[in-house]
């Protein structure tokens, strides 16, 4: 990774993206780093695709990533993958929860769902990590916290101490939520790369 | 590894956020807003600090008239609002530039370039020049905060409102701002001085006068303020921007010589000038309009291109990198053949059982702003026109003027958008003899933006207890008489009265109630699930877009085969009152 670590958190409205997205920025804040993130609000929420970005480094300047420039894509959905799979660097790696959600409205003349959409994920040459986060985040007590198993496996590919997410956590989730979230963050850690 | 504690006054905020801090640390007093994206998030920030009366505005008109009011009383006053919310109050801008302030008022516009969430994507940047008041433009969130603190400052050094004009991308980025102590400031209170206060034309003309002389003064100091800095690199190339551009333009030519203008109305020439004459090339980076090019231009200043405002869209690091020139390599395409994944209405959701009725109906929708735009998108496509906040009545009266027919037109509305602006075309369709039918929305909330209450939803911004307005009461008031409530989940009762209305040769109006169904997780029933014995596969209950309703039919199949996924329905039975054979049933009690 270059002076800066790029990261793209894609999936479907009310998945927990901006969550996700906060608890890695914060977690890089507590780290000691200078962050920027970008999100969607409103109209672009409801059901639609939704993207946010996190940068940090020493100074970031930039909220949004450059094209070409994404070191790990973060897939809460399959098909939120491919649509930003060709913002990776070529070294770059995406990581993705092996669900398949279909839109809700298929526009005359669109395009069906790929059915091919895990060979696709591969098909520009990038590493691809595919986790059944939902399952696994089931298995940590709540099926909705799929999103931290994935940014649990995520961070295995950054270089950020343990305790800078553990922090992170404790800042981001309400109390209620802290110790399934904590467990699924572990699950996510555990996963495989293949 | 152990890692220090992060800094308690060091913490990550949206540029929305950002500015409510600032606002805070002025010591501003009464905030004002009527909730729009990508604006929604200053008041709600605001809301949050007792020392602050911060308001939901019923528009942004009266928005900016009661933080005028608080500014002419002595205290610190911002309003904050979306781009085309400027347009709904840019009558008392105008004006207000002309009356000036006693405490600093602050205008924010939050433009939405890319349009993300809006109708248009003007460009607020000429309000500034229209109204003839100072606009500050910052590039994050930090400075989000330190220039609506500067603002508070010009507006009360130089008696005039100030536009903080910010864009998606500032708003809704996050990044570190480093916080400060809020300073009190005691309001004056309301001193009497007609001149400036009272605008007939006689004091209008001297006031207009003391406005040229300002921007003067304006356009003096711009060009030795801390806003405005050149940032000197490689004289190779020197580039002018403001806001979110200087932020790309840094990331891809982190070497070039930079004019960074945090104040963009008035300009600073003479620093143009001299900025100019110390590079090789010079460019202009700006979002939307070419406002600052045509005005460099204008000052026979030398640009070393063509027109580049792209005028379409945002910009973002990559576009940039391609109007420098860097000579990046282009980026890859996205792959083909994606299928898209638009936003909908949501499983439940009371507009999608109104507007599956107008559909059957086939009648002429002339819509609004609000989730029910969404009905456009097939397969309801129940939307005719949708143009501006409270348009749909207005339009659809129209429509019956032109055509002598009001008995294939309905007007479809929100309640808060009802209430921002549908009072007074109801009004007009009253007194003008009308006999439009008008449909109500009413999930009792703005919901598009996140849920926020309204003067019908009894409750205030800061969540207190306050007067409910009865819409019902309201529209009888105005000369309605056949008015109706009807909960939208009921088709049969909502169809005939629909069809009624569309028969009377006199206005009605239908309330169509049902709360907002993210909200009310209470009233959730029991998920629906498909008889497949007694299914023919006609497939109508894929007519109107329900989320929940899973189409598995495979390809080349004429008969449809479909599923209700459980974990979406809520149960509001829309698609078994479509099924002609009673297939769609309840899910059996899993205890």
């Amino acid at each position: 990774m270059g002076e800066l670590t790029n990261i793209a958190i894609a999936g479907v409205g009310g998945q927990g993206i901006i969550l996700a997205s906060d608890v890695l920025a914060q977690a890089a804040i507590c780290a000691g780093y200078d962050v920027k993130k970008n999100e969607v609000h409103g109209m672009a929420q409801r059901g639609g695709a939704v993207v946010s970005e996190v940068r940090f480094g020493r100074r970031v300047r930039s909220p949004l990533i450059p094209d070409g420039e994404v070191d790990v894509l973060l897939a809460l959905e399959m098909l939120e993958g491919l649509r930003h799979l060709h913002r990776l660097r070529p070294e770059g790696v995406v990581i993705a929860d092996e669900l398949r959600i279909r839109p809700a409205v298929r526009p005359p003349g669109a395009p069906g769902y790929p059915e091919d959409v895990t060979d696709q994920l591969r098909s520009l040459g990038h590493r691809a990590v595919l986790i059944p986060a939902a399952e696994l985040a089931r298995g940590a007590g709540n099926a909705r916290a799929a999103n931290t198993v994935l940014i649990g496996a995520l961070s295995r590919h950054l270089e950020l101490p343990e305790e800078a997410w553990q922090r992170s956590l404790r800042m981001c989730l309400r109390p209620s939520l802290l110790e399934v979230n904590v467990r699924a963050f572990g699950l996510g850690m555990q996963t495989q790369d293949i | 590894m152990t890692i220090p504690a992060p800094s308690a006054t060091c913490v990550l905020l949206s540029g929305d956020e950002a500015i409510a801090r600032g606002a805070f640390e002025a010591g501003v007093l009464v905030a004002a807003s009527y909730p729009g994206t990508p604006a929604t998030e200053v008041l709600e920030a605001l809301v949050q600090y007792p020392e602050i009366e911060a308001e939901w505005s019923p528009n942004e008109k009266v928005a900016l008239e009661v933080a005028l009011g608080a500014s002419l009383a002595g205290a610190r006053a911002l309003v904050s609002m979306k781009h085309v919310g400027l347009n709904v109050a840019s009558d008392p801008l105008v004006t207000a530039s002309y009356v000036g302030v006693r405490g600093g008022l602050v205008v924010v516009s939050a433009d939405d370039p890319g349009m993300f969430s809006s109708q248009n994507e003007q460009d607020n940047r000429h309000y500034a020049r229209l109204a003839k008041i100072p606009m500050l433009e910052p590039c994050d969130s930090q400075e989000a905060k330190e220039f609506t603190r500067s603002a508070f400052e010009i507006s009360e050094r130089f008696d005039t409102p100030v536009l903080l004009r910010i864009t998606t991308r500032l708003a809704h980025s996050k990044s570190i701002v480093d916080l400060g102590e809020r300073r009190e400031r005691t309001p004056t209170g309301f001193v009497r001085d007609v001149a400036k206060t009272v605008m007939v034309p006689g004091h209008a003309r001297r006031r207009h006068e003391l406005v040229e002389a300002r921007m003067n003064a304006l356009a003096e100091w711009a060009e030795s303020c801390s806003l405005n800095r050149i940032e000197e690199g490689d004289r190779g190339i020197g580039v002018i921007c403001s806001g979110i551009a200087y932020e790309y333009v840094k990331e891809v030519q982190p070497k070039a010589s930079i004019l960074k203008l945090g104040l963009t109305h008035p300009l600073p020439s003479g620093l143009i000038r001299e900025f100019a004459e110390g590079v090789d090339r010079l460019q202009v980076i700006e979002e939307l309009d070419p406002y600052l090019e045509e005005q460099i231009r204008a000052l026979g200043v030398r640009l070393s291109h063509e027109r580049v405002s792209p005028r379409l869209g945002e910009l973002s690091p990559t576009s940039v990198a391609r109007l420098l020139e860097t000579g990046k390599s282009a980026p890859r395409a996205p792959l083909p053949d994606l299928p898209p994944r638009p936003p909908v209405l949501c499983p439940g959701c009371g507009h999608r059982a109104l507007l599956t009725v107008l559909k059957q109906l086939k009648v002429f929708v002339s819509g609004d702003i609000g989730c029910y735009t969404l009905g456009v998108q097939p397969p309801l496509e129940t939307m005719d026109t949708c143009v501006c906040m409270g348009a749909s009545l207005g339009v659809a009266f129209g429509v019956e003027k032109a055509t002598g027919r009001s008995d294939n037109i309905v007007a479809v509305v929100g309640d808060s958008t009802f209430l921002h602006s549908g009072i007074a075309p109801l009004m007009d369709i009253v007194y003008n003899r009308g006999a439009t039918t008008v449909i109500i929305l009413d999930n009792e909330t703005v919901a598009m933006t996140g849920h926020q209450d309204h003067p019908g939803t009894g409750r205030t911004a800061a969540g207190e207890s306050t007067h409910r307005l009865p819409l019902d009461e309201l529209v009888r008031a105005i000369g309605v008489r056949h008015v109706a409530v009807v909960d939208p989940y009921d088709m049969k009762q909502s169809k005939e009265l629909i069809q009624a209305g569309l028969r009377r040769s006199e206005p009605t109006v239908i309330i169509a109630r049902r709360r907002c169904v993210l909200l009310d997780r209470e009233a959730r029933r029991r998920a629906r699930r498909i008889d497949v014995e007694r299914c023919t596969g006609c497939g109508q209950c894929l007519t109107h877009g329900c989320p929940a309703i899973f189409d598995k039919t495979p390809e080349g199949e004429r008969k449809k085969q479909v599923e209700i996924i459980a974990q979406l329905c809520v149960g509001c039975n829309v698609c078994g009152q479509l099924c002609p054979v009673g297939a769609i049933v309840e899910e059996p009690d899993s205890g």
